[in-house]
């Protein structure tokens, strides 16, 4: 298992729930080294004085944050890190909502909570309290000096915790200045279309999805490291613009032809 | 508006949307610069080639994947481009899905799909999309590939555009096995004690209003910087003392019900502050 990152404290009302937070993702991601394409060195990150142009230690690096161009307030790691507040190790319930009314947008990074010291009972009964009514919890957690909103619910037999896009961070539908066709689509477009979503529905399987395309790297790479010139495939991609009812109802055809 | 960070098609069946991809967050965070402290310059981070000891500009830059042995595996732009999926410029949706469905642990990463051709047809055909999902309450899942990495998205309506959320793969999240979720019949609550937190839960409900949360990291970390600019010290504030568990659950759940319904909306005492004037 994961070590916690975090270990803490969730209060809601009076009652005390120690815990546990575990990262609940794993990145897969292919990762590179950037590399310097004729000699096959590692690239290293230099920095570098812009008044000296010398090379300086990470000692003598502070944290500046430009109120005017080219003018600078310096802040120490201690200074940044009081922007976090004083609830450390406390994570507070302020409110309760419903699950459903929080847009998918909202959510950023998963977690796991699991029972701390002495805390099953308590953990026990937050769990249970949330999955009979069908809330999630919303509080702040200070994770790493910096202050998160966190939304905490029952996720089988787990307490799960995501932190939560600020609505300000989140772009408006209507600053998109989207362009409006010269007609609406008609009810018999709608109900075509509305079939073919019928026909392509199901329930959601996550693990009918993998990485494919990840495969296929960690495949190349491994060609590669055995002195293998892989073979480049060529691309063939689709072409646009149609009539739409036409295409529809070909879509619907060959659904229907099909199965 | 904001840049387009991906272009192609959304295909449905045999309908073709041109599409653009926007990203549905914008950066608002308070970002610091590296300054060297001795002369307040700027500090610049350069592309160092150490086999040379000179800088190196970006297109002379290829990717390295580290084996175990530490041997680097030379991989370029080209070949990575060339192992891309077929239809690497399209979003093919594969299947619709109730958006219930979907656990939010598989959301990552929000965006908008927007028309990306002015071509009647085009727009039609995003409109019809965009009508039907709404109509439906349905979200499309499908995959496609952005800057060497395959995503897979879950695409649906959302206040008249459509709004695609990559997802991680199953693989990609962990099972709660090995965590401590407290499940012993041991540790199972007493009906009263549930149904005192279920109470206590109820009076704290309120709806979802995203607009009323405010970044209060963001708001003290400007106030910290235009303190420090008229020349003030910033000491951090003392950690919060660490509220113990609860000895007894019935007795605290009790005190929060009591309080919460003597207090209309109000807060509670909080559990540091009667543990100060206990102490």
């Amino acid at each position: 298992m994961p070590r916690s990152i975090w270990n803490g404290t969730i209060t809601f009302g009076l009652t005390v729930v120690p815990i546990k937070v575990h990262s609940a993702i794993e990145d897969h991601g292919v990762h590179f080294h950037q590399v310097h394409a004729k000699d096959g060195a590692r690239i290293k990150q230099k920095r570098v004085c812009s008044k000296e142009g010398r090379e300086v230690p990470y000692k003598e690096v502070a944290k500046g944050y430009e109120v005017r161009s080219g003018e600078y307030v310096m802040l120490s790691q201690d200074e940044i890190n009081a922007g976090a507040g004083e609830r450390s190790r406390l994570i507070e319930i302020e409110e309760f909502v419903r699950a459903p009314e929080i847009d998918p947008v909202f959510y950023e990074h998963g977690y796991y909570l699991g029972a701390g010291e002495d805390g099953q009972d308590a953990y026990r009964l937050l769990h249970d309290a949330l999955a009979r009514a069908e809330r999630v919890g919303i509080g702040r957690w200070v994770f790493h000096n910096r202050e998160y909103l966190v939304g905490i619910r029952a996720l089988d037999d787990a307490l799960a915790m995501h932190t939560m896009r600020f609505a300000d961070e989140l772009v408006p539908a209507d600053k998109l200045d989207l362009p409006q066709p010269t007609r609406a689509p008609g009810q018999r477009e709608i109900q075509m279309a509305g079939a073919l979503v019928e026909t392509l529905h199901d329930a959601f399987d996550p693990t009918a999805f993998t990485d494919s395309y990840r495969e296929r790297v960690l495949q190349l790479i491994e060609a590669k490291s055995r002195g293998e010139e892989p073979d480049l495939p060529d691309q063939a991609e689709p072409t646009a613009g149609m009539d739409l009812e036409a295409a529809l109802e070909a879509s619907l055809g060959a659904k229907q032809g099909g199965s | 508006m904001a840049r387009s960070l991906w272009t192609g098609s959304l295909s449905f069946g045999l309908v073709n949307v041109p599409v653009s991809l926007l990203s549905a967050v914008r950066d608002v965070d308070f970002h610091f610069h590296q300054i060297h402290e001795k002369d307040g310059a700027p500090i610049e981070v350069k592309r160092w080639c150490p086999e040379e000891d000179r800088e190196v500009p970006y297109d002379e830059i290829t990717h390295g994947y580290e084996l175990d042995d530490g041997r680097l595996v030379i991989v370029s732009d080209l070949e990575l481009a060339a192992i891309e999926p077929r239809r690497t410029r399209t979003i093919d949706i594969e299947q619709f899905v109730d958006l219930a469905d979907v656990d939010p642990m598989y959301f990552d990463h929000p965006y908008f799909l927007v028309p990306a051709s002015d071509d009647d047809g085009s727009v039609r055909a995003y409109r019809l999309l965009t009508e039907v999902m709404s109509q439906t309450d349905r979200a499309a899942l499908g995959r496609f590939v952005m800057r060497a990495k395959e995503y897979l998205a879950i695409i649906r309506h959302r206040d008249g555009a459509l709004t695609l959320t990559t997802m991680r793969f199953a693989d990609e999240v962990r099972s709660t096995k090995d965590i401590d979720t407290a499940t012993q019949k041991t540790h199972k609550p007493t009906k009263k004690q549930l149904d005192a937190a279920v109470a206590v839960i109820e009076e704290l409900s309120c709806d979802w209003e995203p607009d009323k949360f405010k970044d209060e990291y963001r708001a003290r970390l400007r106030r910290i910087v235009n303190r420090k600019r008229k020349g003030e010290t910033i000491k951090a504030p003392p950690a919060a003392e660490q509220p113990s568990p609860s000895p007894d659950l019935m007795a605290a759940l009790e005190q929060t019900l009591e309080e919460l319904q003597k207090g209309g909306s109000g807060r509670w005492s909080k559990p540091r502050e009667s543990q100060k004037t206990a102490g």
